[in-house]
């Protein structure tokens, strides 16, 4: 191993991998809570409710990540009534979680309605309430069919907070490049940029197949 | 009405530059979506088929793609492939754009089209080889017919994505319509007004791709589908 390669690996991942797994903690932890809930709101027929939480899924799902971060750090701090300015870390977990919870909130509506109505009659006959019914009967039985999409979910997250760079929070895409910028201006032309930006792709791999290998798995096993 | 300071003469002022940056973003999403329909559709087939040697290559080349942030695959052709060991490559901006996306979106396909032609009934191939159709003959006469027509529903998602990651060129300085709007904002300072009017233009186009294809799908579903 060169004599450089030891600094800027414990840099990237020091400080690089945990930024990135910490904004992907906190993305994912909110896209599930917020989409659990919004996608078991769902399944409730009535027409306003619906169409509110449509829109917010399809918004969301709609919009190009960048964008939606773009939006919570760069255009919220001057939007009339909102004038909120986020750090750029937390502006990049809020985007990431607007989108994650919109992709787990069509499922959850997909999963919840797979459930026999059975069950819902069941439960009701038991004295549960719409909540206590949900809570403890439904959701339950969802999650069979809702963890395939939540593993894949973390993959894709941890794929998205290298767009958290672009809003200038260190995560492990920006670690690499700084790393490539200090030695290109210590070393000169002697650019290691393709080193880096290989070992980058190596290391998201390493986290994220592992990971689309589970999802495949539950899939196949609890579908 | 937003308020009384959100500069809608702004918008209605930058119009022709968000237009300057949507035609951009339009074509680069064209050639992402024509070129990672062919390459799925070519790789798919080598999987469904399991033919030597290029099928353990698809599978690899899947499994990298999905398995990386498009973001730093981006990066690794703007900014390492010119720096490769004993063989620098260079590209034009725009042609690491339209690379970029069809790479992207082609491991993707191979996958949705993997699926669909191995969906076909095997039996369907039989016949057409009892018809007389060679290999090639059945895969053209049969399975692509029918086997892209199932995979037809998941590639429209895969569509959209190739859409929306044009919007990532910008990192590269790509002048698409993210990065139309951000060097707007950036001259301009008027950060609500610029991504407000953004995000309305991504979801009327993503919006309406999806409406498009969802018709193109009705169209083109199997008698049983319908």
């Amino acid at each position: 191993m060169p004599d450089w390669v030891d600094p800027v690996a414990h840099y990237m991942l020091h400080e690089g991998l945990k930024n990135t797994i910490r904004i992907a903690v906190f993305a994912v932890a909110g896209s599930t809570l917020i989409g659990v809930l919004l996608g078991t709101l769902m399944t409730i027929r009535f027409l306003p409710l619906q169409s509110l939480l449509r829109l917010y899924v399809e918004v969301w799902r709609g919009l190009p990540i960048i964008v939606t971060i773009f939006l919570v750090y760069y255009a919220f701090p001057t939007t009339p009534y909102v004038h909120y300015r986020f750090g750029a870390f937390t502006g990049a977990a809020i985007g990431l979680t607007l989108w994650g919870s919109a992709q787990v909130a069509e499922a959850t509506r997909g999963a919840v309605q797979s459930i026999p109505r059975e069950q819902h009659e069941a439960a009701a006959a038991l004295g549960f309430g719409w909540v206590g019914r949900h809570l403890f009967v439904i959701l339950p039985q969802a999650l069979r069919r809702l963890l395939p999409p939540l593993v894949s979910l973390i993959a894709n997250i941890i794929q998205n907070t290298t767009i958290a760079s672009l809003i200038g929070v260190t995560e492990l895409l920006a670690t690499g490049q700084r790393s490539i910028e200090r030695l290109q201006f210590e070393a000169g032309a002697n650019s290691h940029a393709f080193a880096i930006y290989t070992a980058l792709l190596a290391v998201f791999f390493c986290i994220s197949f592992p990971l689309t290998r589970l999802a495949r798995f539950l899939e196949r096993r609890l579908v | 009405m937003l308020a009384a300071n959100f500069d809608w003469q702004f918008i209605w002022d930058h119009l022709p530059d968000f237009w300057e940056g949507l035609k951009q973003t339009l074509k680069v999403a064209a050639i992402g979506i024509a070129g990672s329909l062919a390459i799925g559709i070519v790789l798919g087939a080598a999987r469904a088929h399991r033919v030597p040697v290029v099928s353990w290559l698809a599978a690899t080349y899947v499994e990298v793609i999905r398995n990386t942030p498009i973001l730093v695959q981006i990066f690794f052709i703007a900014g390492a492939l010119p720096h490769f060991p004993g063989h620098p490559i260079r590209l034009e901006p725009f042609t690491i754009a339209w690379l970029a996306v069809v790479v992207w979106g082609g491991a993707y396909n191979t996958e949705n089209f993997r699926a669909g032609f191995e969906a076909v009934p095997y039996r369907y191939r039989e016949a057409g080889l009892a018809l007389g159709f060679g290999r090639l003959g059945t895969f053209f006469n049969v399975t692509l017919p029918i086997g892209a027509r199932i995979a037809l529903p998941s590639t429209i998602n895969t569509n959209a994505s190739v859409l929306k990651n044009t919007s990532l060129l910008t990192a590269i300085g790509f002048a698409e319509l993210t990065n139309t709007a951000y060097s707007l904002e950036s001259e301009s300072f008027k950060a609500a007004e610029v991504y407000f009017a953004l995000g309305v233009t991504y979801l009327i186009v993503v919006w309406t791709l999806s409406g498009l294809t969802r018709v193109v799908e009705r169209r083109l579903a199997l008698p049983e589908a319908r």
